[in-house]
């Protein structure tokens, strides 16, 4: 046999070679030093390939349960998925939040960044409130929740100078939590997915006009937006650290919470917090949802305990409080040990809706 | 009976992520493509469901590309923003960078030498790959030793150029 050619090296070192030709390789290969030589140049060359190929290779994780695509979640209504009616039992709680507010309205046209008022409620382990049977699914969101559910928001404005500013401190670099990512695309093709959602997405970042009006000015300056009474400067949510599903897992205590039926982007970890994670999912290319999550009572250690403190910390008035409900877009309930908050650009009763559906993600 | 798909599910899922990832070059994306993939071989059934996959595949990574390309100025906007600003450690650096010389290496084959290495590379057989390419089963020898040595030349001439030196 005349000497080995570079491919059929490659396909004997593939294993690739019928027997009958690996045989004559062999022997070819066993008299002549030459193409020895050749082979094992040709080894390390597949071997180096083999290596820088496998540099460059996503994370691996492991992929979810075949019966979850069988339904082909993606594809279906996710209104057949809502069976969570345990889930609404959040609304009823007395609330503590916080509030975020655009400094500056911002043109309608701009709808790439469009920051949306958030507030966020926390309920609380009231026996009286738990021990009612859970709400059907259609509850009314939390911001809407009954009389029962008074929903108390502090504000900048609400708290000693003196205070904002030594809390402000060690926050500088905290970022605010923003609907940045849910960003829409007027020239993208129509979304396959979660049509009328995205649809709203495009019309909702004209709704943030409203929340403007309601939000209160902030002091001066940069936007901030206060957090359990912290002020953090904003900063775009896509500069917050990406972490690992297991990060998120082991920073919650238990696995992350998010819409079983919708891609996961990423989990991100909400800096100058402590244990707060974002799950972000993908309704469609361009609108991606937020889901913040936190132990419902992280340790506190003051020793005054969180949840506790919260309440403390209760500023308001009724006319706020109203004012504050209709410019909502940031909603929360428990789930299991998680206190979650959902954020998208979409609208009050779809983020309701959404965050109805909220579940323990499925194990990849 | 068509392939058991549950097996071939969890065989070849990772390879397929794998293979989708060097194309959209975004890990949640060729995630959410493979899931795609196999969502849709449930519903068809294909004889030959792992072929079948990775020709599908192949396709919806075209066809990606060609969304990307139009949703372009979203998608810049989006990777313009780094993750590294607060506290991304060297070593994700390091894979970014990596990442991106492996990716520009990658863009120096021809598509076909290109596609008949990341097939090889996510499992596939000379026979499936000459099914998938159109190549003569021969011919895959050669092919993947002209794509083995375009990569890694590429690559270090890439190396050479850039200012961050990595381990290769």
């Amino acid at each position: 046999m005349s000497h080995v050619d570079e491919g059929t090296l490659h396909a004997y070192l593939d294993g690739e070679l019928p027997s009958t030709e690996r045989a004559a390789v062999e022997a070819h290969l066993a008299d002549c030093a030459a193409c020895r030589g050749n082979l094992t140049e040709e080894r390390s060359l597949r071997e180096r390939a083999s290596a820088v190929l496998g540099s460059a290779r996503p994370t691996e994780r492991p992929a979810p349960p075949l019966d979850q695509l069988r339904r082909e979640p993606k594809r279906s209504p996710w209104r057949v998925r809502r069976s969570f009616a345990w889930a609404a039992s959040i609304a009823l709680a007395l609330g503590v939040g916080y509030y975020m507010s655009p400094n500056a309205p911002v043109p309608a046209a701009d709808n790439m960044s469009q920051p949306f008022a958030v507030a966020h409620q926390r309920a609380e382990t009231n026996d009286e409130e738990r021990d009612k049977s859970p709400a059907p699914p259609a509850a009314p969101s939390p911001a809407r929740a009954p009389a029962a559910s008074r929903l108390l928001y502090e504000q900048r404005s609400a708290r000693p100078e003196n205070e904002v500013a030594r809390r402000e401190a060690p926050r500088a670099d905290s970022a605010a939590k923003t609907s940045a990512l849910g960003r829409t695309n007027a020239a993208a093709p129509p979304p396959r997915l979660f049509d009328s959602l995205s649809v709203e997405a495009r019309v909702a970042s004209g709704a943030a006009a409203e929340s403007d009006r309601l939000a209160p000015a902030p002091a001066a300056g940069a936007p901030t937006m206060v957090v359990d009474g912290i002020v953090a400067q904003k900063l775009p949510a896509t500069n917050w650290p990406v972490i690992s599903r297991r990060m998120a897992k082991s920073i919650l205590g238990e696995e992350p919470v998010g819409l079983p039926g919708l891609a996961t982007r990423r989990f991100r970890r909400v800096p100058g917090t402590e244990g707060t994670i974002v799950v972000e999912q993908a309704i469609d290319s361009s609108t991606v949802i937020q889901i913040f999550q936190q132990p419902a009572y992280p340790y506190d250690s003051t020793g005054s305990g969180y949840a506790n403190e919260g309440r403390l910390r209760v500023r308001g008035n009724a006319s706020e409080q109203q004012a504050r409900e209709r410019g909502n877009r940031l909603f929360a309930r428990f789930v299991k040990g998680l206190r979650v908050e959902i954020m998208g650009p979409l609208s009050p009763d779809s983020l309701n809706r959404l965050l109805e559906q909220v579940a323990p993600l499925p194990l990849p | 009976m068509p392939d058991d798909i549950a097996e071939v599910y969890r065989n070849t899922y990772p390879a397929l992520v794998r293979f989708l990832y060097r194309k959209v070059w975004d890990a949640e994306r060729a995630e959410d493509l493979a899931q795609e993939a196999f969502a849709r071989a449930l519903v068809h059934r294909p004889e030959n469901t792992r072929g079948w996959l990775f020709v599908v595949a192949a396709n919806m990574a075209r066809d990606e590309a060609r969304r990307a390309a139009r949703e372009k100025r979203h998608l810049t906007l989006l990777k313009s923003e780094p993750d590294a600003v607060h506290s991304s450690p060297e070593e994700d650096i390091d894979a970014e960078t990596r990442t991106r010389r492996v990716r520009a290496a990658l863009d120096e084959l021809t598509p076909r030498d290109r596609e008949a290495l990341l097939l090889w590379d996510a499992g596939m057989s000379y026979d499936e790959i000459a099914a998938q390419t159109g190549l003569a089963r021969g011919a895959i020898g050669t092919t993947l030793a002209r794509a083995r040595r375009r990569l890694v030349e590429a690559y270090d001439a890439g190396q050479e150029g850039g200012q961050h030196v990595a381990r290769g």
